[in-house]
């Protein structure tokens, strides 16, 4: 029986006695961990070939077409991997591409319309339970337990958001963990290390706390010299992820047991009013430019930091940028909670690939998942340089081609940040949740309302969308997605 | 069937379709008014739970709701104000022939035909930090102006009500234009003959005959800026913090991306509430002239 991986010092034992703390997480807990698994020949080494025998063997004497719905910008991961499958199958593969913030939308126009529009999809993660709940995903449990070689999900680095309610919806295939990038030349100079040492009482560092960093950006932030403090995101769409990690760092859960929204507390004002005063240090697109423009900022070298993921160090660790080689790394800054560190990187993005329920080939469908997400096969795919789906399994971090990519120091910030993840909200409706808390938190940051207010506002409008959702099945789900943070988190937030 | 008479057998047909095609939808919306119904509670819209008039009640006090509500009032008010005024000057001066002035009309009303998302685009471009109008302020003053107007609270709406005033003052002016080539001549010659000034003319005998002309501009223009979507979704989305949030805005993002249908069907029911009082407001001045 596989181990399945949704926490990542998740030993079976230890999930369940975590799941067992609350008795709905403990009724659905187990539901895929203790299936059984029917012998099977694959094993991680040869996971894609299996699948693609077993993929030909259902296809033969048919003319079969999958038909892929992915984000655009996606083709150059895809294709290769999708290439490799129809020369072993004889399965076709077509590509519909729609605009990375729309793909949750279209899936979820397939759940009404039903017209077979496509096969597999690939949305973002933080979109799942929605199109679960709307039912176009199609429940992997009875294929994995049928195709899944032992150690799959374990192997990769983060699978939290495959799983909803205890079952498996999709596989993971982009490590999108949110990561810091500085200005190694500002950070190393001497003469600035000597000024900010003199003011603060303390040496420029990659900052361990948000306090930290918010300090060293509105040392460096000169905008008459052509100097800027950041590149972090205030454009809306972004902006709540940057809370989200200043938030948790503070100690809390967003919600409490009884679905109760924290945000608003003293922690959560205090974390929205630090966020709103360091953006005074930010350069002066960071309010309108969107994640390439943003990439682009940071690659021109005159800010002090950003945020972002895998796929931005694609681009600055490419001749496209003019900060290639000059960067230092570090995971999102934490917090002091009881007089102790604590660091919450956040696993914000990413992708998954899904099966329709209205295809007419699930089962091959499944197998093609199965194929791209395999360790060697997502190693194509995450390290072609127009794509960006980042590392998310032990084999990528060992690639040679990947590592040139990505830069040794990147990855090893990387894949720390990665095994330590916290999740997103991955309740039914997150894009509600998380669109109040974004306009809300852009509110408090154009300053037309207090910290306090937005955040009030937000958790009245949470109340609300918790109680047309279900708050019993949200409850069920929120046992769940506490019990699978990282151990090391979880036990410190209140 | 004899008992029909001949003239209503002749437009059964048509009207029956035409009520079917207006009924049908309009009792969908009634019923998804009354419900809460979503597509990812995976169960047609007709089997959806009667939610009686809860969407009502929560839409009252939906501040998002009610300050995109006022806030799409405010913009229509404010580009109808001004799309009038240039219209009325603009309409003035082409009154009298001149060379070129076929010319200079088709130029003038180019905006009209490029697509609202390109025009909104070119506005997007002009007002970017490091855009042309920024450029021009930081030569005109001659230090750096970085303003950020796309993501300021109070100044984000200027550039989306400029890009609407741009593009739709042209059909005003075309509706202006022809209502004064239209207005009766012995009245005005009256007028001059009697000697008055060109001013008194227009205050007290030219603008009182456009009054029914004004009016349908007016109203077409109203209708059309209360559903102002193009500039506001290219230029801002809804930002900073929903500043810009406009009616239309916040019903694509309940409707098409959070899917809440009921809801935003019910939001329509009262947003047409609102359109139609509106209207019946500015069109006040049509029934004076039967």
């Amino acid at each position: 029986m596989s181990k399945k991986s949704i926490v990542t010092d998740r030993s079976r034992r230890k999930f369940m006695q975590s799941a067992a703390v609350g008795a709905t997480a403990a009724v659905i807990a187990p539901s895929f961990i203790m299936s059984p698994r029917m012998a099977n020949a694959a094993t991680l080494g040869n996971v894609h070939i299996e699948a693609a025998k077993k993929a030909k063997e259902l296809a033969t004497g048919r003319n079969i077409t999958l038909k892929v719905l992915q984000p655009s910008g996606s083709l150059g991961n895809v294709k290769p991997v999708a290439d490799q499958f129809t020369a072993l199958t004889g399965v076709a593969v077509e590509y519909l591409e729609v605009p990375l913030g729309e793909i949750t939308q279209k899936i979820l126009l397939e759940a009404v319309a039903k017209s077979g529009a496509f096969d597999l999809a690939l949305p973002a993660t933080f979109g799942m339970p929605d199109l679960v709940e709307s039912g176009i995903l199609v429940n992997l449990d009875q294929y994995a337990s049928k195709y899944e070689p032992e150690g799959f999900q374990d192997d990769a680095l983060f699978s939290t958001g495959d799983y909803y309610k205890g079952s498996l919806y999709g596989y993971q295939t982009d490590g999108d963990t949110y990561v810091m990038f500085y200005n190694k030349d500002w950070l190393e100079n001497s003469d600035e290390n000597k000024k900010f040492a003199d003011k603060n009482g303390y040496e420029l560092k990659v900052p361990d706390t948000w306090e930290e960093l918010d300090a060293m950006m509105a040392h460096f932030h000169r905008p008459d010299k052509g100097m800027y403090g950041g590149a972090l995101f205030r454009t809306q769409y972004f902006l709540a992820w940057e809370w989200w990690v200043r938030f948790h760092a503070k100690g809390f859960f967003p919600l409490d047991d009884n679905l109760n929204p924290q945000i608003n507390n003293a922690a959560g004002v205090e974390a929205l009013e630090e966020m709103v005063a360091a953006s005074k240090h930010l350069y002066p697109g960071a309010r309108t430019n969107g994640l390439f423009e943003n990439f682009e900022a940071f690659g021109a070298g005159d800010k002090f930091c950003n945020i972002g993921w895998g796929g931005t160090q694609k681009f600055l660790n490419s001749d496209k940028s003019s900060i290639k080689g000059r960067m230092a790394f570090g995971p999102t800054p934490g917090g002091i909670v009881d007089g102790k560190l604590l660091r919450t990187p956040y696993f914000n993005w990413g992708w998954n690939y899904v099966v329709s329920s209205v295809s007419a080939e699930p089962e091959i469908a499944y197998l093609l998942t199965l194929y791209a997400c395999s360790p060697a096969m997502s190693t194509v795919a995450v390290r072609d340089p127009d794509g960006y789906f980042d590392p998310f399994r032990g084999a990528h971090y060992e690639d040679d081609a990947i590592i040139k990519t990505y830069s040794p120091e990147f990855l090893e910030v990387h894949k720390a940040s990665m095994e330590g993840s916290i999740p997103d909200l991955y309740l039914k409706g997150q894009g509600e949740y998380f669109d109040e808390l974004r306009t809300n938190l852009g509110a408090a940051d154009a300053e037309t309302k207090t910290a306090k207010q937005a955040l009030d506002d937000t958790a009245k409008s949470w109340e609300r969308i918790t109680r047309r959702m279900g708050k019993r099945s949200q409850g069920v789900q929120w046992s769940f997605l506490k019990s699978i943070y990282p151990s090391s988190i979880r036990n410190r937030l209140k | 069937m004899n008992r029909i008479p001949f003239n209503i057998r002749l437009v059964l047909p048509a009207q029956l379709t035409i009520m079917a095609i207006v009924v049908v939808p309009t009792v969908i919306l009634l019923w998804l008014a009354h419900t809460d119904w979503q597509p990812t509670q995976n169960i047609p819209w007709f089997d959806a739970e009667f939610y009686w008039f809860w969407n009502f009640y929560d839409l009252w006090y939906d501040e998002r709701f009610i300050n995109s509500v006022f806030r799409t009032l405010f913009v229509v008010a404010t580009c109808i104000a001004v799309e009038l005024f240039l219209a009325l000057g603009l309409a003035l001066l082409f009154l009298d022939e001149w060379p070129w002035r076929k010319v200079a009309v088709s130029i003038i009303i180019l905006p009209m035909m490029i697509i609202p998302v390109d025009a909104a685009n070119a506005f997007f471009m002009l007002f970017n930090e490091r855009g042309p109008i920024n450029h021009l302020i930081t030569v005109i003053t001659g230090e750096v102006f970085e303003f950020s107007w796309l993501s300021h609270p109070t100044w984000a709406m200027v550039p989306i009500m400029l890009a609407e005033i741009w593009q739709w003052t042209p059909l005003m002016f075309l509706l202006v234009l022809t209502g004064l080539m239209n207005l009766p001549e012995n009245q005005i010659r009256a007028a001059v003959g009697l000697g008055a000034s060109p001013a008194r003319i227009f205050f007290r005998v030219m603008l009182p005959l456009l009054v029914p002309v004004i009016s349908i501009a007016v109203v077409i223009r109203a209708i059309e800026t209360f559903k102002i979507f193009d500039p506001v979704y290219i230029l801002t989305r809804g930002q900073p913090g929903g500043a810009t949030e406009t009616i239309s805005m916040y019903m694509y993002n309940g409707a098409f991306v959070y899917f809440r249908m009921g809801y935003i069907a019910a939001a329509a029911l009262l947003v047409l509430f609102v359109v139609v009082s509106v209207c019946l407001v500015l069109a006040k001045p049509l029934r004076k002239h039967g």
